[in-house]
């Protein structure tokens, strides 16, 4: 951690410098810590420090990107020159109208003390602990503990100044038996808020009923998801049709049926900094306000996230959603949610007469047809087959394809509680509820390597 | 050179505090993206990117940490960092890492090249991009046109406490075209010369002109609208012929990544996943059919998945990981290379200065066929089948058996002829069975190597620079399309 002053202090010198030109400047940067383990043994043991300053230059409407990972004045300086002179060999941007004019944020926390300061020797004692008790069932457990220190800090020529740390813990753990493995995850802000006894136990009783898993039948199934599903599934609709270029191209499946319905009553998905479980940055990376944004209410196509230039292009407003000045992709949805029901994962297993309990998926893609969202991804540490009401068995991981329009619009309940999953790092996050879909399809399963 | 003296001073003070071994890398990497959408520049950046880490092994346990501030007290303060890192991981320790006794190097590598990409006025780069983007637009069912280019280059220096003292110096292009056309709710997309960003090579601006984006801009055109009016592919088991960009994608995912060795000993297990590929099966399980052999060969001229060294000083290798159909070797580190009785293969490799190496792929290739033959002479050869082209889709399971992938075009073969454009093409298959089932590879004529530079591994996530050479095969009875 640098802090504020600093940080501001060098951006604000570089704006002198070049007193002639319309410059924006992104500065990120903080330290990463990441404990990995497997077979509970620490394996890999990281400490980074970097960061990163995006200097964005604009001629009119000709813009210049240059990034580099120092704070010193002569390579900044060097870097916004040579941000003119990229400016100046481009075309015209005829949706630029100029960098965004200084706003007042709304206050959010995402800084903890607790977990800037927790340190290596803290996440080996909480992971040995975790082996410990994984021992007594004869498990080994592998996953990742990592804890996180960062600043965003936002200045342009028109004066604006953007400014705010954050922090992160986030854990994995799967245990591993001889017969399959478990899993449970948390992500906060404050590492203080994960109850690592709490997923631990989790994590370990899905191992446990891991075990003996038989194949099934293939073909259409009641399904429960639990949240880490979701949340890989929202991070894939988020890419293929809730960003701003997925819309205006047309790929997007709300391009050209906002008001319409894709999905059922009962789904509302919706970008949002202020959530119970978290709160997210309040300004994009051009420091623009974020705002809340609905995307589906109650099944009904409403929008997709914009920021200033593509918001230009489609006649829409900007919602404070600008990605890294020099990412491809544009604007992106950064904190999405799924509104929560009134069930539970235990009240959804009972009401269910044969269907299947899925714990996370695994290597999603969502480019098979993304005007249907037509997704495919296989399942992962525990499938388990549900008859009358009851976990019956262990089943093979499957292979599922499945249009997701079609899979929201056959939920038959959600889950009240939710979890926080990180996304592209402590500044993005989904939140997930577990839901209960009718006939999802199931169409491959893992198969035993065959030997001669 | 400043850097390399105090990351010198450093690993002897390491030593001195009692660890066995540390090594340390300081990277500077300038990067150049383009990307152009219809007549706009989406996206234009210059990316400057430097710093140093420091790996070290204490009492048997790693530790790591790395930075950007190149100054003499913050070398040594990463340095007692590292330290104090890998005495954290040591309080979990099971099984102390014991290292290969690979030589310890002393040597420079340097990428060839004839023009130097970042010498090449901007305003010629983007010239090239919109006269491709303006021949795919000409039609205006092609709603997006898009053109991307990008360079790399990369100054490496690493040293270790055993006395390596390696320099490398690596210089990277590539470019594509990708055309999308949409009509009454279709979206078809096709891209030359490959999709998600084209190819790449370790060569200069000399690799971006080879790749004649406008004398192929109009062939990309016609075949996304073609596909817009194609029969959607059918779900049947048939026979299966790849393409050489796709075939190059099947052998990473179902190859390459099970024969990663940390992959194979669980240590990615809570991330990317396993591998069917278990140290029980090395040397005696039949991976494909008698025609199938895979190397791993990280000393191919100009490819990205080429090095002098890798990032832990051993030695660009090549070698077999499939021999006549058998499994025969990993891709391995000095690490992990002993606990199979072996020396490292030389497949460590790190995306930056900020990251561990970890075992990666290197070129990892399928042999072309003995005999000369074509990928129409192939064709000619099937009575009943579907030829597949360019990546569209792909997912595999956690030990790399289950996969799917989809492609951008297929054709319907009878009778040795290309009867029919089919759209949205799906195939799937267990892996052995799949590469069991490979009865025909093409020969040297029709082999080509696709840079890739976009394969994902670790935690933190680490995108690495691989490659794969392939010429079209065929796959007898593979499931075509999903049956529901």
């Amino acid at each position: 951690m640098i802090g504020r002053e600093r940080i501001l202090e060098s951006l604000k010198r570089l704006l002198k410098r070049l007193p002639g030109e319309q410059l924006e400047l992104v500065y990120t940067g903080g330290r990463s810590d990441l404990t990995r383990y497997t077979r509970s043994e620490i394996h890999q043991n990281v400490s980074v420090e970097n960061m990163q300053v995006y200097i964005r230059v604009s001629l009119g409407k000709r813009l210049g990107v240059v990034t580099v990972n120092t704070l010193e004045e002569g390579p900044l300086l060097e870097a916004a020159k040579q941000a003119v002179e990229l400016a100046r060999r481009q075309p015209e941007n005829p949706y630029f109208e100029g960098f965004p004019e200084p706003a007042k944020y709304e206050e959010t926390t995402t800084y903890f003390e607790a977990t800037a300061e927790f340190t290596h020797r803290e996440r080996a004692e909480v992971v040995k602990r975790i082996f410990r008790e994984a021992e007594k069932l004869g498990f080994e457990v592998s996953g990742a503990f990592s804890t996180s220190a960062g600043e965003i800090a936002v200045l342009n020529s028109n004066g604006l100044e953007a400014y705010q740390p954050l922090t992160g813990a986030e854990i994995s753990l799967v245990p591993v038996s001889s017969e399959g493995m478990g899993y449970a995850g948390a992500f906060s802000h404050d590492v203080t808020q994960i109850g690592f006894e709490r997923l631990a136990a989790r994590a370990l009783e899905r191992c446990s009923l891991n075990k003996a898993q038989k194949e099934i039948p293939l073909g259409q199934y009641d399904v429960i998801l639990e949240p880490g599903c979701l949340a890989e599934v929202m991070n894939w609709l988020s890419l293929i049709a809730f960003r701003a270029q997925a819309f205006i191209e047309g790929t997007s499946f709300l391009a050209g049926r906002l008001g319409e319905r894709s999905m059922g009553e009962n789904i509302t998905i919706y970008d949002s900094i202020h959530e119970p479980e978290a709160e997210g940055l309040p300004f994009d990376f051009q420091g623009f306000p974020k705002q809340r944004v609905t995307l589906i209410e109650r099944g009904i196509n409403r929008g997709v996230v914009f920021d200033l230039m593509s918001a230009n292009q489609a006649k829409a407003k900007p919602t404070g959603h600008a990605g890294p000045p020099d990412s491809p992709y544009g604007p992106m949805p950064w904190n999405i949610c799924l509104e929560p029901g009134d069930s539970s994962v235990e009240e959804m297993i009972a009401s269910c007469g044969k269907g299947l309990l899925v714990t996370r998926f695994h290597y999603l893609n969502g480019f098979l047809d993304p005007k249907r969202a037509m997704m495919t991804g296989m399942t992962r540490y525990g499938t388990f087959l549900i008859e009358n009401g009851r976990l019956k068995q262990a089943v093979k991981n499957l292979r599922w394809t499945e249009s997701m329009l079609r899979a929201f619009s056959n939920v038959r309940a959600i889950s009240r509680e939710r979890e926080v999953f990180s996304y592209g790092g402590a500044a993005g996050f989904a939140i997930m509820p577990a839901v209960y879909i009718e006939d999802f399809t199931f169409t491959g399963a893992q198969k035993e390597a065959i030997t001669d | 050179m400043e850097i390399k003296d105090w990351l010198k001073e450093a690993l002897a003070n390491l030593r001195r505090a009692g660890a066995e071994y540390a090594d340390a890398r300081y990277l500077d990497r300038v990067t150049e993206s383009i990307t152009v959408r219809n007549e706009q520049v989406a996206a234009l950046s210059r990316n400057q990117d430097r710093g140093f880490g420091i790996r070290v092994l204490y009492r048997g346990s790693w530790g790591f940490a790395a930075s950007a501030e190149l100054a003499e007290p913050e070398v040594e303060a990463v340095a007692k960092r590292a330290l104090e890192v890998a005495k954290a991981s040591y309080l979990t320790q099971r099984r102390p890492v014991r290292l290969d006794d690979s030589s310890p190097y002393v040597d420079t590598y340097r990428t060839a090249f004839e023009v130097d990409p970042f010498a090449v006025p901007l305003d010629e780069k983007l010239e090239l991009l919109f006269s491709a983007l303006k021949i795919l637009r000409f039609d205006p069912r092609v709603r997006m046109a898009e053109g991307t280019m990008r360079f790399f280059k990369t100054a490496k220096l690493f040293i270790s406490s055993e006395g390596a003292e390696l320099s490398q110096e690596f210089l990277e292009s590539g470019a594509g075209i990708q055309a999308t056309a949409i009509q009454n709710g279709e979206v078809q997309r096709r891209s030359y010369p490959n999709s998600f960003g084209g190819n790449f090579a370790a060569k200069g601006y000399e690799f971006i002109e080879f790749l004649k984006l406008v004398e192929n801009a109009e062939r990309t055109r016609e075949e996304a609208l073609a596909l817009l009016a194609a029969e959607p592919c059918p779900a049947r088991k048939t026979d299966l012929i790849i393409d050489s960009s796709q075939l190059g994608l099947q052998i990473h995912e179902s190859c390459g990544h099970p024969s990663e060795l940390d992959r194979a000993l669980g240590m990615e297990i809570s991330y990317a996943g396993g591998s069917f590929l278990t140290p029980d099966k090395l040397g005696k399980f039949r991976y494909g059919s008698e025609i199938v052999n895979i190397y791993a060969d990280a000393t191919i001229p100009s490819s990205i998945g080429s090095f002098g060294y890798d990032d832990e000083g051993v030695k660009a290798q090549r070698y077999p990981l499939i021999e006549a159909g058998l499994f025969v070797n990993y891709l391995t580190s000095r690490e992990t290379a002993p606990l199979l009785g072996k020396r490292s293969g030389g497949a460590m490799r790190a995306a930056s200065w900020s990251h561990i190496p970890l075992i990666r792929m290197v070129n990892i290739n399928l042999e072309p066929g003995e005999e000369e033959l074509s990928l129409e002479d192939l064709i000619a050869d099937t009575e009943d089948g579907i030829f597949v082209s360019t990546n569209r889709s792909w997912s595999i399971d956690d030990l790399r058996l289950n996969f799917q992938f989809g492609c951008e075009l297929a054709w319907e073969i009878k009778h040795g002829k290309r009867v029919r454009l089919l759209k949205n093409p799906l195939y799937t298959g267990i892996t052995p069975q799949f590469w069991g089932s490979c009865d025909a590879i093409c020969g040297k004529s029709e082999w080509r190597l696709w840079g890739l530079p976009n394969c994902g591994k670790g935690e933190p996530p680490q995108v690495m620079h691989v490659a794969h050479g392939a010429a079209p095969a065929r796959f007898r009875d593979v499931e075509v399309g999903v049956r529901r």
